[in-house]
């Protein structure tokens, strides 16, 4: 084992219970560069929570993250994003009223100094947008074109651009194509593959069995708070996989087979 | 063909309404008469330039006319009592700006929803503004140095217009050129991404509602020097006319979002309306009867234009 193998992140023992009620219960987890990790399991696993630990919306009861082998907190989302751990919200994440340009530099405007004043730098804005965009093979030309006019594809686009554009090197996806159509969804699976390619770290949390299949390189599955699997994709068809969803561990054949 | 519209149609209408007037209102045309809407659409633009950062922010400020009667008795009774006339300044703007913090804290702080938030202040300031009075107006011969602020000229162009060039050209560079403007703009349009983002949207809307204040106050002096007077409701019909400028002006230019260009041009377009009226021997009502269709319209048509860019997608 050389340090190329060391995870880029690791939870160690991470619960969260509310009131008494554990909703995740010591989970350990290793992240590795290039990973796209797939958090499959039923309504009320211990998926939602997990994530808001791992995206900074909520600190675990007990357990320890590790981030580049640091020990690492985050105080709230914003704390996760720049320390290089994104997540894309649904619903939350647009103004939709507003530009492409002005989605992707939310919170992180490009600015020119004059005096105390920050002004905007609108123009390089644009042309970094539209950057970030074609690194995602999304090209919009216009990135003057409010947010609302866009399919629900090119919009996840705009979001995942707003976390290159904090150079996050984790980014959470949740349900990403949960209210999409076909050819939508064909676009953000495609955005996914384009983030792998460019060497970043995607978990992936989603309902739909064939787009974990087709796009993680590896799966948990949490029950009722635990993880009951963890294993690379290799081979796994949609069906293995509900089945280990439904029954909380991993389907005897598979896991002779794997 | 069609963005035109909506973006310019309501700013044409009102062209052509102000052209009418030219045509059919007696005397409408005259220098005199024109330079006076120019004039009272500076007080009523930089009322409702305040109203609509606050709008920018998504808060909405009903005390901006108590707050401007306030700081206008305040400044004339500093000036009553033969204080310095920068003083005089300086506490109507510091009313103006104070007040719209106590509304940014409330609102905040407390969360209290601007609109009940306000509404209390808007009481406040007018209680405050009778008691300084006792419900009399401060009348004087006041230094010209104060009312010099109003009704002087430089270079030959009413301070007045100047007053509102320069708070049109502050209000537009803030939010279309700056970092803070950007960010005040995505607090109102998308709370929770702004948030999200690392914006501090609490302070943005702190800001919002301080400025708004602030430019209340900015009125109310200018107000009070035009007048060399200060009553403690005289700024109390400006407020629908503020609200309908910012309303209409936000069915032009940028269609759905409050906008300076729109504000402004809706403010001259709502005072040429009101004096055309008045001149063509309109009731003095039928002015309010007109601000409270302009209002309902506006948000009416507006939103339209907000649904139907929501459909397209």
């Amino acid at each position: 084992m050389t340090d190329i193998a060391a995870p880029i992140l690791s939870l160690r023992g991470i619960s969260k219970s509310y009131g008494g009620v554990d909703a995740v219960c010591g989970i350990d987890l290793d992240l590795h560069r290039g990973d796209v990790l797939a958090i499959c399991g039923d309504n009320g696993a211990g998926k939602s929570s997990l994530i808001k630990i791992i995206s900074g919306a909520q600190p675990p009861t007990a357990g320890t993250m590790t981030l580049r082998g640091e020990p690492v907190r985050f105080r709230s989302p914003h704390d996760a994003l720049q320390k290089g751990v994104a997540t894309i919200y649904q619903d939350l994440a647009l103004a939709p009223r507003l530009s492409i340009a002005e989605n992707v530099f939310m919170g992180a405007e490009l600015t020119r100094r004059l005096g105390p004043i920050q002004l905007l730098d609108k123009a390089r804005m644009r042309a970094e947008a539209r950057r970030y965009l074609s690194r995602l093979s999304v090209d919009i030309p216009d990135t003057r074109r409010p947010v609302q006019r866009l399919s629900g594809g090119q919009r996840q686009a705009v979001a995942i651009s707003r976390a290159l554009r904090w150079d996050a090197e984790i980014i959470i996806m949740d349900e990403p194509t949960a209210a999409l159509g076909v050819r939508e969804t064909a676009q953000v699976l495609q955005l996914v593959r384009s983030l792998k390619a460019d060497g970043r770290t995607v978990i992936l949390i989603s309902h739909n069995m064939r787009d974990v299949v087709a796009l993680a390189s590896r799966v948990v599955v949490l029950s009722r708070g635990r993880k009951v699997v963890d294993r690379p994709i290799d081979g796994l068809e949609p069906d293995d996989l509900s089945h280990m969803i439904m029954n909380g561990a991993e389907r005897p054949a598979v896991a002779a087979a794997s | 063909m069609k963005p035109l519209i909506e973006r310019y149609g309501t700013a044409f209408a009102g062209m052509a309404m102000v052209l009418a007037f030219v045509v059919f209102a007696p005397n409408f045309a005259t220098a005199g008469n024109l330079l006076n809407v120019v004039k009272d659409t500076s007080f009523l633009a930089i009322l409702a330039l305040g109203f609509g950062l606050a709008l920018t922010i998504a808060e909405l400020d009903l005390s901006i006319a108590e707050v401007a009667s306030l700081s206008a008795v305040t400044a004339g009774a500093l000036i009553q009592g033969k204080y310095d006339p920068s003083l005089a300044v300086l506490a109507g703007l510091g009313v103006g700006l104070g007040l719209g913090l106590l509304n940014g804290l409330t609102v905040t702080a407390l969360r209290v929803p601007s609109l009940i938030a306000t509404l209390g202040t808007a009481a406040i300031a007018r209680g405050l503004a009778f008691m300084e009075t006792q419900g009399v107006a401060f009348v004087g011969r006041w230094p010209t140095s104060f009312t010099g602020l109003s009704r002087g000229t430089t270079l030959g162009v009413s301070n007045l217009v100047l007053w509102l060039v320069a708070a049109t050209a502050l209000t537009y560079g803030l939010i279309k050129w700056t970092r803070t403007g950007a960010r005040m703009v995505a607090t109102g349009e998308a709370e929770e991404a702004a948030r999200l983002s690392g914006i501090a949207t609490g302070r943005m809307k702190l800001l919002g509602l301080a400025l708004s204040g602030l430019f209340a106050g900015v009125t109310a002096v200018l107000l009070a020097a035009n007048v060399s007077s200060a009553a403690p409701n005289m700024a109390g019909d400006y407020f629908l006319y503020a609200i309908a400028a910012v309303l209409l002006g936000m069915t032009m230019f940028e269609p759905g979002h409050p906008n300076v260009p729109g504000t402004v041009f809706a403010a001259f377009v709502l005072k040429a309306l009101g004096n055309g009226l008045v001149l063509m021997g309109a009731a003095y009502y039928v002015q309010d009867i007109m601000l409270g269709v302009i209002i309902i319209g506006s948000v009416a048509f507006s939103a339209s234009v907000v649904k139907q860019a929501a459909f397209k997608v």
